[in-house]
Protein backbone atom coordinates (compact mmCIF):
# COMPACT_ATOMS: atom_id res chain seq x y z
CA UNK A 1 0.00 0.00 0.00
CA UNK A 2 1.25 3.47 -0.87
CA UNK A 3 1.59 6.14 1.74
CA UNK A 4 -1.28 8.07 0.11
CA UNK A 5 -3.63 5.14 0.37
CA UNK A 6 -2.71 4.46 3.97
CA UNK A 7 -3.44 8.09 4.81
CA UNK A 8 -6.67 7.91 2.86
CA UNK A 9 -7.89 4.82 4.64
CA UNK A 10 -6.75 5.85 8.08
CA UNK A 11 -9.09 8.79 7.87
CA UNK A 12 -6.42 11.40 7.20
CA UNK A 13 -8.55 12.75 4.36
CA UNK A 14 -11.02 13.99 6.92
CA UNK A 15 -8.43 16.55 7.96
CA UNK A 16 -8.18 17.96 4.46
CA UNK A 17 -11.99 18.07 4.22
CA UNK A 18 -12.25 20.15 7.35
CA UNK A 19 -9.73 22.66 6.01
CA UNK A 20 -11.79 23.19 2.83
CA UNK A 21 -14.86 23.96 4.94
CA UNK A 22 -13.11 26.69 6.92
CA UNK A 23 -13.75 29.73 4.63
CA UNK A 24 -17.44 28.93 4.15
CA UNK A 25 -17.76 28.07 7.84
CA UNK A 26 -16.11 31.36 8.80
CA UNK A 27 -18.59 33.33 6.67
CA UNK A 28 -21.48 31.35 8.13
CA UNK A 29 -20.35 31.62 11.75
CA UNK A 30 -18.85 35.10 11.68
CA UNK A 31 -21.42 36.90 9.53
CA UNK A 32 -24.59 34.95 10.18
CA UNK A 33 -24.53 33.17 13.55
CA UNK A 34 -22.51 35.77 15.47
CA UNK A 35 -24.62 38.78 14.34
CA UNK A 36 -27.83 36.84 15.06
CA UNK A 37 -26.57 35.86 18.53
CA UNK A 38 -25.58 39.45 19.29
CA UNK A 39 -28.90 40.69 17.90
CA UNK A 40 -30.71 38.21 20.15
CA UNK A 41 -28.85 39.59 23.17
CA UNK A 42 -29.92 43.11 22.14
CA UNK A 43 -33.58 42.07 22.44
CA UNK A 44 -33.13 41.97 26.24
CA UNK A 45 -31.64 45.45 26.43
CA UNK A 46 -33.55 48.51 27.53
CA UNK A 47 -33.80 51.99 26.06
CA UNK A 48 -33.72 55.04 28.28
CA UNK A 49 -33.69 58.58 26.95
CA UNK A 50 -33.09 57.15 23.44
CA UNK A 51 -29.92 55.39 24.63
CA UNK A 52 -29.57 51.61 24.55
CA UNK A 53 -28.33 49.96 27.72
CA UNK A 54 -27.22 46.36 28.05
CA UNK A 55 -29.70 44.71 30.39
CA UNK A 56 -31.54 41.47 30.92
CA UNK A 57 -35.15 42.47 30.71
CA UNK A 58 -38.06 40.54 29.17
CA UNK A 59 -39.90 43.87 28.78
CA UNK A 60 -39.43 44.03 24.97
CA UNK A 61 -41.01 40.61 24.51
CA UNK A 62 -43.94 41.59 26.72
CA UNK A 63 -44.40 44.69 24.59
CA UNK A 64 -43.98 42.71 21.34
CA UNK A 65 -46.75 40.31 22.28
CA UNK A 66 -49.14 42.79 23.92
CA UNK A 67 -48.74 45.72 21.50
CA UNK A 68 -48.05 43.88 18.26
CA UNK A 69 -49.92 40.61 18.86
CA UNK A 70 -52.69 41.39 16.39
CA UNK A 71 -50.25 42.61 13.70
CA UNK A 72 -48.36 39.36 14.15
CA UNK A 73 -51.55 37.30 13.87
CA UNK A 74 -52.55 39.24 10.74
CA UNK A 75 -49.05 38.67 9.29
CA UNK A 76 -49.26 34.93 9.95
CA UNK A 77 -52.70 34.77 8.30
CA UNK A 78 -51.60 36.69 5.19
CA UNK A 79 -48.34 34.70 4.96
CA UNK A 80 -50.34 31.50 5.28
CA UNK A 81 -52.58 32.53 2.36
CA UNK A 82 -49.50 33.50 0.31
CA UNK A 83 -47.67 30.26 1.14
CA UNK A 84 -50.69 28.10 0.27
CA UNK A 85 -51.45 29.87 -3.01
CA UNK A 86 -47.76 29.84 -3.97
CA UNK A 87 -47.41 26.12 -3.20
CA UNK A 88 -50.60 25.19 -5.09
CA UNK A 89 -49.69 27.23 -8.19
CA UNK A 90 -46.12 25.94 -8.06
CA UNK A 91 -47.35 22.35 -7.86
CA UNK A 92 -49.70 22.80 -10.84
CA UNK A 93 -46.91 24.40 -12.87
CA UNK A 94 -44.26 21.84 -11.89
CA UNK A 95 -46.65 18.94 -12.56
CA UNK A 96 -47.54 20.32 -16.00
CA UNK A 97 -43.84 20.80 -16.82
CA UNK A 98 -43.00 17.27 -15.72
CA UNK A 99 -45.91 15.35 -17.26
CA UNK A 100 -48.07 17.44 -19.60
CA UNK A 101 -46.09 19.91 -21.67
CA UNK A 102 -43.97 17.58 -23.77
CA UNK A 103 -41.58 19.55 -25.95
CA UNK A 104 -42.53 22.85 -24.28
CA UNK A 105 -41.38 21.54 -20.90
CA UNK A 106 -37.79 22.79 -21.18
CA UNK A 107 -38.93 26.23 -22.31
CA UNK A 108 -41.24 26.57 -19.31
CA UNK A 109 -38.53 25.38 -16.93
CA UNK A 110 -36.09 27.88 -18.45
CA UNK A 111 -38.68 30.61 -17.96
CA UNK A 112 -38.98 29.72 -14.27
CA UNK A 113 -35.23 29.71 -13.79
CA UNK A 114 -34.51 33.04 -15.46
CA UNK A 115 -37.20 34.86 -13.47
CA UNK A 116 -35.74 33.41 -10.26
CA UNK A 117 -32.96 35.88 -9.53
CA UNK A 118 -34.18 38.96 -11.37
CA UNK A 119 -35.52 42.08 -9.83
CA UNK A 120 -37.05 41.80 -6.36
CA UNK A 121 -37.86 45.52 -6.31
CA UNK A 122 -38.61 45.52 -10.03
CA UNK A 123 -41.27 42.85 -9.57
CA UNK A 124 -42.96 44.72 -6.73
CA UNK A 125 -42.83 47.92 -8.75
CA UNK A 126 -44.36 46.10 -11.73
CA UNK A 127 -47.41 45.15 -9.69
CA UNK A 128 -47.72 48.67 -8.35
CA UNK A 129 -48.30 49.88 -11.90
CA UNK A 130 -50.54 46.94 -12.83
CA UNK A 131 -52.88 47.04 -9.84
CA UNK A 132 -53.48 50.80 -9.52
CA UNK A 133 -56.88 52.35 -10.25
CA UNK A 134 -55.60 53.54 -13.65
CA UNK A 135 -53.34 50.49 -13.96
CA UNK A 136 -53.25 47.89 -16.68
CA UNK A 137 -55.50 45.38 -14.92
CA UNK A 138 -58.32 47.83 -14.27
CA UNK A 139 -58.02 49.18 -17.84
CA UNK A 140 -58.27 45.66 -19.25
CA UNK A 141 -61.24 44.72 -17.05
CA UNK A 142 -63.05 47.96 -18.01
CA UNK A 143 -62.35 47.35 -21.68
CA UNK A 144 -63.71 43.81 -21.47
CA UNK A 145 -66.81 45.15 -19.72
CA UNK A 146 -66.26 42.91 -16.70
CA UNK A 147 -66.36 45.88 -14.32
CA UNK A 148 -68.12 49.25 -14.54
CA UNK A 149 -65.74 51.34 -12.43
CA UNK A 150 -62.05 50.82 -11.54
CA UNK A 151 -61.51 48.53 -8.57
CA UNK A 152 -59.77 50.44 -5.81
CA UNK A 153 -59.23 47.45 -3.59
CA UNK A 154 -56.60 45.83 -5.86
CA UNK A 155 -53.76 48.09 -4.86
CA UNK A 156 -53.00 49.34 -1.34
CA UNK A 157 -54.67 46.39 0.33
CA UNK A 158 -53.92 42.89 1.53
CA UNK A 159 -54.93 41.65 -1.96
CA UNK A 160 -52.04 43.54 -3.49
CA UNK A 161 -49.61 42.00 -0.99
CA UNK A 162 -50.90 38.47 -1.67
CA UNK A 163 -50.79 38.83 -5.48
CA UNK A 164 -47.32 40.42 -5.48
CA UNK A 165 -45.60 38.11 -3.01
CA UNK A 166 -47.12 34.99 -4.59
CA UNK A 167 -45.75 36.23 -7.89
CA UNK A 168 -42.29 36.85 -6.43
CA UNK A 169 -42.09 33.50 -4.59
CA UNK A 170 -43.53 31.28 -7.34
CA UNK A 171 -40.25 30.45 -9.16
CA UNK A 172 -38.58 29.60 -5.83
CA UNK A 173 -41.44 27.22 -5.03
CA UNK A 174 -41.59 25.55 -8.48
CA UNK A 175 -38.00 24.28 -8.34
CA UNK A 176 -38.09 22.05 -5.23
CA UNK A 177 -41.45 20.58 -6.30
CA UNK A 178 -40.22 19.96 -9.83
CA UNK A 179 -37.07 18.41 -8.36
CA UNK A 180 -39.07 15.86 -6.38
CA UNK A 181 -41.42 15.17 -9.33
CA UNK A 182 -38.47 14.45 -11.58
CA UNK A 183 -37.53 11.40 -9.54
CA UNK A 184 -41.08 10.06 -9.98
CA UNK A 185 -40.95 7.57 -12.86
CA UNK A 186 -43.61 7.41 -15.56
CA UNK A 187 -43.60 3.63 -15.09
CA UNK A 188 -44.79 4.01 -11.49
CA UNK A 189 -47.80 6.05 -12.60
CA UNK A 190 -48.60 3.67 -15.45
CA UNK A 191 -48.40 0.76 -13.05
CA UNK A 192 -50.85 2.47 -10.69
CA UNK A 193 -53.20 3.12 -13.64
CA UNK A 194 -52.94 -0.46 -14.87
CA UNK A 195 -53.88 -1.60 -11.41
CA UNK A 196 -57.11 0.39 -11.77
CA UNK A 197 -56.30 3.68 -10.01
CA UNK A 198 -58.23 6.70 -11.34
CA UNK A 199 -56.67 10.17 -11.82
CA UNK A 200 -57.67 11.25 -8.31
CA UNK A 201 -56.19 8.26 -6.55
CA UNK A 202 -53.01 8.39 -8.68
CA UNK A 203 -52.62 11.99 -7.56
CA UNK A 204 -53.39 11.28 -3.91
CA UNK A 205 -51.61 7.96 -3.45
CA UNK A 206 -48.67 8.19 -5.87
CA UNK A 207 -47.85 11.76 -6.94
CA UNK A 208 -48.48 13.80 -3.77
CA UNK A 209 -46.63 11.49 -1.33
CA UNK A 210 -43.70 11.47 -3.76
CA UNK A 211 -43.35 15.25 -3.80
CA UNK A 212 -44.10 15.75 -0.11
CA UNK A 213 -40.55 17.00 0.51
CA UNK A 214 -40.74 19.50 -2.35
CA UNK A 215 -44.16 20.76 -1.22
CA UNK A 216 -42.87 21.26 2.32
CA UNK A 217 -39.79 23.16 1.13
CA UNK A 218 -41.96 25.36 -1.11
CA UNK A 219 -44.44 26.09 1.68
CA UNK A 220 -41.75 26.73 4.31
CA UNK A 221 -39.74 29.06 2.08
CA UNK A 222 -42.75 31.11 0.95
CA UNK A 223 -44.19 31.32 4.47
CA UNK A 224 -40.96 32.41 6.16
CA UNK A 225 -39.99 34.91 3.46
CA UNK A 226 -43.41 36.55 3.23
CA UNK A 227 -43.76 36.80 7.03
CA UNK A 228 -40.55 38.85 7.12
CA UNK A 229 -41.17 41.05 4.10
CA UNK A 230 -41.60 44.78 4.58
CA UNK A 231 -40.99 46.18 1.11
CA UNK A 232 -44.09 44.71 -0.57
CA UNK A 233 -46.58 46.04 2.02
CA UNK A 234 -44.90 49.44 1.73
CA UNK A 235 -45.32 49.55 -2.06
CA UNK A 236 -48.64 47.82 -2.65
CA UNK A 237 -50.10 47.14 0.80
CA UNK A 238 -51.44 50.56 1.81
CA UNK A 239 -52.87 50.18 5.30
CA UNK A 240 -52.17 46.45 5.31
CA UNK A 241 -48.88 46.70 7.16
CA UNK A 242 -47.25 43.43 8.13
CA UNK A 243 -45.00 42.89 11.15
CA UNK A 244 -41.90 43.52 9.00
CA UNK A 245 -42.97 47.13 8.56
CA UNK A 246 -42.99 47.62 12.34
CA UNK A 247 -39.65 45.86 12.76
CA UNK A 248 -38.07 48.05 10.09
CA UNK A 249 -39.57 51.17 11.72
CA UNK A 250 -37.60 50.48 14.91
CA UNK A 251 -34.41 50.86 12.87
CA UNK A 252 -35.31 53.69 10.49
CA UNK A 253 -37.64 55.93 12.49
CA UNK A 254 -38.09 54.94 16.14
CA UNK A 255 -34.49 53.82 16.80
CA UNK A 256 -35.64 51.30 19.38
CA UNK A 257 -33.36 48.44 18.37
CA UNK A 258 -34.12 46.25 21.40
CA UNK A 259 -37.85 46.32 20.63
CA UNK A 260 -37.14 45.70 16.92
CA UNK A 261 -35.01 42.72 17.87
CA UNK A 262 -37.65 41.29 20.21
CA UNK A 263 -40.25 41.71 17.45
CA UNK A 264 -37.98 39.92 14.97
CA UNK A 265 -37.35 36.96 17.27
CA UNK A 266 -41.01 36.73 18.30
CA UNK A 267 -41.96 36.61 14.60
CA UNK A 268 -39.33 33.97 13.91
CA UNK A 269 -40.55 31.80 16.79
CA UNK A 270 -44.20 32.15 15.70
CA UNK A 271 -43.45 31.34 12.04
CA UNK A 272 -41.31 28.33 12.96
CA UNK A 273 -44.13 27.03 15.18
CA UNK A 274 -46.59 27.33 12.27
CA UNK A 275 -44.17 25.61 9.89
CA UNK A 276 -43.64 22.76 12.36
CA UNK A 277 -47.42 22.32 12.72
CA UNK A 278 -47.94 22.32 8.94
CA UNK A 279 -45.14 19.79 8.46
CA UNK A 280 -46.71 17.50 11.02
CA UNK A 281 -50.17 17.81 9.45
CA UNK A 282 -48.91 17.25 5.90
CA UNK A 283 -46.83 14.21 6.80
CA UNK A 284 -49.77 12.81 8.76
CA UNK A 285 -52.31 13.68 6.03
CA UNK A 286 -50.32 12.14 3.17
CA UNK A 287 -49.76 8.86 4.95
CA UNK A 288 -51.00 6.15 2.59
CA UNK B 1 -62.81 14.54 -27.09
CA UNK B 2 -62.19 11.87 -24.55
CA UNK B 3 -62.16 12.60 -20.84
CA UNK B 4 -58.38 12.18 -20.69
CA UNK B 5 -57.72 14.65 -23.48
CA UNK B 6 -60.02 17.26 -21.91
CA UNK B 7 -58.07 16.84 -18.67
CA UNK B 8 -54.80 17.25 -20.57
CA UNK B 9 -56.11 20.39 -22.24
CA UNK B 10 -57.01 21.87 -18.86
CA UNK B 11 -53.49 21.12 -17.51
CA UNK B 12 -51.87 22.84 -20.48
CA UNK B 13 -54.20 25.84 -20.22
CA UNK B 14 -53.36 26.19 -16.50
CA UNK B 15 -49.63 25.99 -17.26
CA UNK B 16 -49.92 28.75 -19.89
CA UNK B 17 -51.93 30.94 -17.50
CA UNK B 18 -49.25 30.57 -14.80
CA UNK B 19 -46.51 31.26 -17.35
CA UNK B 20 -48.41 34.44 -18.30
CA UNK B 21 -48.58 35.43 -14.63
CA UNK B 22 -44.78 34.93 -14.41
CA UNK B 23 -43.95 36.84 -17.59
CA UNK B 24 -46.48 39.61 -18.21
CA UNK B 25 -45.55 41.91 -15.28
CA UNK B 26 -41.87 41.86 -16.26
CA UNK B 27 -42.76 42.37 -19.92
CA UNK B 28 -44.90 45.40 -19.03
CA UNK B 29 -42.07 47.04 -17.06
CA UNK B 30 -39.81 46.68 -20.10
CA UNK B 31 -42.51 47.87 -22.49
CA UNK B 32 -43.29 51.03 -20.49
CA UNK B 33 -39.62 51.98 -20.42
CA UNK B 34 -39.92 52.67 -24.17
CA UNK B 35 -43.28 54.44 -23.97
CA UNK B 36 -43.41 58.19 -24.73
CA UNK B 37 -46.17 58.85 -22.19
CA UNK B 38 -45.13 59.44 -18.57
CA UNK B 39 -48.11 57.38 -17.41
CA UNK B 40 -47.63 53.67 -17.04
CA UNK B 41 -50.85 52.62 -18.73
CA UNK B 42 -51.84 51.02 -22.01
CA UNK B 43 -52.17 51.65 -24.92
CA UNK B 44 -48.60 52.81 -25.68
CA UNK B 45 -48.48 56.34 -27.03
CA UNK B 46 -45.25 55.93 -29.01
CA UNK B 47 -41.73 54.58 -28.71
CA UNK B 48 -38.81 56.52 -27.27
CA UNK B 49 -35.42 56.13 -25.60
CA UNK B 50 -35.89 59.38 -23.69
CA UNK B 51 -36.31 57.69 -20.29
CA UNK B 52 -32.94 55.98 -20.70
CA UNK B 53 -31.41 59.35 -21.51
CA UNK B 54 -33.01 60.83 -18.42
CA UNK B 55 -31.71 57.94 -16.32
CA UNK B 56 -28.13 58.40 -17.55
CA UNK B 57 -28.29 62.11 -16.77
CA UNK B 58 -29.19 61.56 -13.10
CA UNK B 59 -25.97 62.50 -11.30
CA UNK B 60 -26.04 59.65 -8.77
CA UNK B 61 -26.69 56.94 -11.40
CA UNK B 62 -22.99 56.46 -12.27
CA UNK B 63 -21.71 56.11 -8.68
CA UNK B 64 -24.59 53.69 -8.00
CA UNK B 65 -23.65 51.62 -11.04
CA UNK B 66 -20.01 51.61 -9.98
CA UNK B 67 -20.87 50.56 -6.41
CA UNK B 68 -23.11 47.76 -7.67
CA UNK B 69 -20.34 46.47 -9.92
CA UNK B 70 -17.64 46.56 -7.23
CA UNK B 71 -19.89 44.77 -4.74
CA UNK B 72 -21.09 42.16 -7.25
CA UNK B 73 -17.55 41.38 -8.43
CA UNK B 74 -16.20 40.99 -4.90
CA UNK B 75 -19.17 38.92 -3.71
CA UNK B 76 -19.04 36.52 -6.66
CA UNK B 77 -15.28 35.97 -6.46
CA UNK B 78 -15.25 35.36 -2.69
CA UNK B 79 -18.44 33.27 -2.59
CA UNK B 80 -17.30 31.11 -5.52
CA UNK B 81 -13.97 30.46 -3.78
CA UNK B 82 -15.45 29.65 -0.38
CA UNK B 83 -18.47 27.85 -1.84
CA UNK B 84 -16.48 25.66 -4.22
CA UNK B 85 -14.07 24.62 -1.47
CA UNK B 86 -16.97 23.79 0.82
CA UNK B 87 -18.81 21.82 -1.88
CA UNK B 88 -15.66 19.81 -2.63
CA UNK B 89 -15.30 18.89 1.02
CA UNK B 90 -19.00 18.09 1.40
CA UNK B 91 -19.13 15.96 -1.75
CA UNK B 92 -16.54 13.56 -0.36
CA UNK B 93 -18.23 13.15 3.00
CA UNK B 94 -20.75 10.43 3.78
CA UNK B 95 -24.06 11.61 2.26
CA UNK B 96 -25.83 11.81 5.58
CA UNK B 97 -23.29 14.09 7.20
CA UNK B 98 -22.90 16.32 4.14
CA UNK B 99 -26.67 16.79 3.87
CA UNK B 100 -26.79 17.90 7.48
CA UNK B 101 -24.02 20.44 6.77
CA UNK B 102 -25.77 21.70 3.62
CA UNK B 103 -28.99 22.15 5.58
CA UNK B 104 -27.11 24.16 8.21
CA UNK B 105 -25.23 26.30 5.68
CA UNK B 106 -28.51 26.98 3.80
CA UNK B 107 -30.23 28.52 6.83
CA UNK B 108 -29.55 32.09 5.60
CA UNK B 109 -31.72 31.31 2.54
CA UNK B 110 -34.69 30.55 4.77
CA UNK B 111 -34.48 33.62 6.99
CA UNK B 112 -36.10 36.89 5.85
CA UNK B 113 -33.42 39.25 4.54
CA UNK B 114 -34.80 41.90 6.89
CA UNK B 115 -33.66 39.94 9.95
CA UNK B 116 -30.22 39.23 8.44
CA UNK B 117 -29.90 42.90 7.46
CA UNK B 118 -30.78 44.39 10.85
CA UNK B 119 -28.70 41.87 12.79
CA UNK B 120 -25.69 42.73 10.60
CA UNK B 121 -26.41 46.43 11.08
CA UNK B 122 -26.37 46.14 14.88
CA UNK B 123 -23.34 43.83 14.75
CA UNK B 124 -21.27 46.18 12.58
CA UNK B 125 -22.33 49.46 14.13
CA UNK B 126 -22.64 48.58 17.77
CA UNK B 127 -20.41 45.60 18.55
CA UNK B 128 -17.41 45.80 16.24
CA UNK B 129 -17.74 48.89 15.32
CA UNK B 130 -16.90 49.03 11.60
CA UNK B 131 -17.77 52.02 9.46
CA UNK B 132 -20.63 51.09 7.11
CA UNK B 133 -19.80 51.14 3.40
CA UNK B 134 -19.21 48.93 0.39
CA UNK B 135 -17.07 46.56 2.49
CA UNK B 136 -19.88 45.84 4.95
CA UNK B 137 -22.33 45.34 2.06
CA UNK B 138 -19.96 42.76 0.56
CA UNK B 139 -19.70 40.93 3.90
CA UNK B 140 -23.47 40.99 4.31
CA UNK B 141 -24.27 39.71 0.82
CA UNK B 142 -21.78 36.85 1.17
CA UNK B 143 -24.06 35.37 3.83
CA UNK B 144 -27.00 34.92 1.45
CA UNK B 145 -25.10 34.29 -1.79
CA UNK B 146 -22.78 31.55 -0.50
CA UNK B 147 -25.54 28.91 0.08
CA UNK B 148 -26.59 29.15 -3.59
CA UNK B 149 -23.02 28.58 -4.78
CA UNK B 150 -22.61 25.60 -2.44
CA UNK B 151 -25.94 24.07 -3.53
CA UNK B 152 -25.16 24.41 -7.26
CA UNK B 153 -21.64 22.95 -6.97
CA UNK B 154 -22.66 20.21 -4.58
CA UNK B 155 -25.35 19.11 -7.06
CA UNK B 156 -22.76 19.00 -9.85
CA UNK B 157 -20.25 17.03 -7.75
CA UNK B 158 -22.83 14.31 -7.08
CA UNK B 159 -22.08 12.91 -10.53
CA UNK B 160 -18.34 13.61 -10.38
CA UNK B 161 -16.04 10.65 -10.95
CA UNK B 162 -13.65 10.78 -8.00
CA UNK B 163 -11.65 7.80 -9.23
CA UNK B 164 -9.78 10.01 -11.72
CA UNK B 165 -8.63 12.27 -8.91
CA UNK B 166 -7.66 9.26 -6.81
CA UNK B 167 -5.61 7.87 -9.72
CA UNK B 168 -3.81 11.18 -10.10
CA UNK B 169 -3.03 11.15 -6.38
CA UNK B 170 -1.80 7.54 -6.61
CA UNK B 171 0.46 8.52 -9.48
CA UNK B 172 2.05 11.10 -7.23
CA UNK B 173 0.15 14.34 -7.90
CA UNK B 174 -0.04 16.66 -4.92
CA UNK B 175 -3.58 17.52 -3.79
CA UNK B 176 -3.33 21.00 -5.28
CA UNK B 177 -1.93 19.69 -8.57
CA UNK B 178 -4.74 17.13 -8.79
CA UNK B 179 -7.23 19.90 -8.12
CA UNK B 180 -5.91 22.32 -10.74
CA UNK B 181 -5.26 19.77 -13.50
CA UNK B 182 -8.28 17.50 -13.03
CA UNK B 183 -11.06 18.59 -10.68
CA UNK B 184 -11.19 22.26 -11.65
CA UNK B 185 -11.19 21.78 -15.45
CA UNK B 186 -14.01 19.25 -15.14
CA UNK B 187 -16.25 21.36 -12.91
CA UNK B 188 -15.21 24.69 -14.44
CA UNK B 189 -18.47 25.33 -16.37
CA UNK B 190 -20.44 24.88 -13.14
CA UNK B 191 -18.03 27.15 -11.26
CA UNK B 192 -18.57 29.87 -13.88
CA UNK B 193 -22.32 29.26 -13.74
CA UNK B 194 -22.37 29.57 -9.96
CA UNK B 195 -20.35 32.79 -10.23
CA UNK B 196 -22.90 34.27 -12.63
CA UNK B 197 -25.77 33.31 -10.32
CA UNK B 198 -23.86 34.96 -7.45
CA UNK B 199 -23.49 38.06 -9.62
CA UNK B 200 -27.24 38.12 -10.36
CA UNK B 201 -28.22 37.75 -6.68
CA UNK B 202 -25.72 40.40 -5.59
CA UNK B 203 -26.81 42.94 -8.24
CA UNK B 204 -30.42 42.40 -7.24
CA UNK B 205 -30.02 42.51 -3.47
CA UNK B 206 -31.85 45.41 -1.91
CA UNK B 207 -32.65 44.64 1.72
CA UNK B 208 -29.22 43.64 3.06
CA UNK B 209 -27.58 46.41 1.05
CA UNK B 210 -30.06 48.95 2.40
CA UNK B 211 -29.14 48.18 6.02
CA UNK B 212 -25.39 47.76 5.61
CA UNK B 213 -24.37 50.48 3.13
CA UNK B 214 -24.64 53.50 5.43
CA UNK B 215 -24.69 56.24 2.80
CA UNK B 216 -24.35 55.94 -0.96
CA UNK B 217 -26.36 53.99 -3.48
CA UNK B 218 -26.41 50.79 -5.48
CA UNK B 219 -28.77 50.29 -8.42
CA UNK B 220 -31.49 48.61 -6.28
CA UNK B 221 -31.36 51.29 -3.56
CA UNK B 222 -31.65 53.81 -6.40
CA UNK B 223 -34.83 52.06 -7.60
CA UNK B 224 -36.13 52.32 -4.03
CA UNK B 225 -35.44 56.05 -3.97
CA UNK B 226 -37.00 56.63 -7.39
CA UNK B 227 -40.19 54.71 -6.57
CA UNK B 228 -40.66 56.93 -3.54
CA UNK B 229 -39.90 60.22 -5.22
CA UNK B 230 -40.73 60.11 -8.92
CA UNK B 231 -43.49 58.54 -10.91
CA UNK B 232 -42.22 58.53 -14.48
CA UNK B 233 -40.76 55.68 -16.57
CA UNK B 234 -37.16 56.52 -15.59
CA UNK B 235 -37.74 53.78 -13.01
CA UNK B 236 -38.82 51.47 -15.83
CA UNK B 237 -35.59 52.23 -17.68
CA UNK B 238 -33.50 51.45 -14.60
CA UNK B 239 -35.62 48.37 -13.84
CA UNK B 240 -35.17 47.12 -17.41
CA UNK B 241 -31.42 47.57 -17.08
CA UNK B 242 -31.37 45.55 -13.84
CA UNK B 243 -33.59 42.85 -15.35
CA UNK B 244 -31.41 42.60 -18.43
CA UNK B 245 -28.28 42.07 -16.33
CA UNK B 246 -29.76 39.58 -13.86
CA UNK B 247 -31.78 37.59 -16.43
CA UNK B 248 -28.85 37.72 -18.84
CA UNK B 249 -26.36 36.36 -16.32
CA UNK B 250 -28.80 33.68 -15.12
CA UNK B 251 -29.42 32.57 -18.72
CA UNK B 252 -25.67 32.45 -19.34
CA UNK B 253 -25.19 30.51 -16.12
CA UNK B 254 -27.77 27.94 -17.20
CA UNK B 255 -26.02 27.58 -20.52
CA UNK B 256 -22.65 27.06 -18.84
CA UNK B 257 -23.70 24.69 -16.12
CA UNK B 258 -26.52 22.91 -17.99
CA UNK B 259 -28.41 23.14 -14.71
CA UNK B 260 -31.82 21.45 -14.87
CA UNK B 261 -33.73 22.51 -11.79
Amino acid sequence: MTEGWRKWLSGDRRGTYAVALVPAGAIFAGLFIAPLAYFFAVSFWTVRARMMRPDFSPQNYVEAVSEYGDVLAFTLAISGIIAISTTVLAFLFAYAIRFKLGRFANLFLFLTLITLFGGYLVKIYAWKSILGTDGVLNKALLLLGIIEAPLGALLYSANGVVITLTYFLLPFAVLPIYGSLRSLKDVTIEAARDLGAGPVSVMRDVVLPQCQGGLLTAFTLSFLISAGDYVTPRFVGGGAALIGTFIENQFSIAFNWPLGSALAFTTMAATLAVVAAVRFLLVWGLKP
Amino acid sequence: MTRASILNFIWIAVAFLIAGYLLIPIALVVLFSFNTSALTSLPLSGLTLAWYGKLLSIDYFWPALQNSMIIAAAVSVVSVASGTLAALALARMPARRSERFIYLLSLPMMLPALIIGISLLSFFVRLLPIKLGLFTVILGQLVVVQPFVIAILYARLQSFDWSIVDSARDLGATPSRAFFTITLPVIQPTVVGAGLIALAISLDDFIITFFTIGSGNTLPTMVWGLVRTSLDPTINALATLLLAVSIGSTALALRFSRYQG
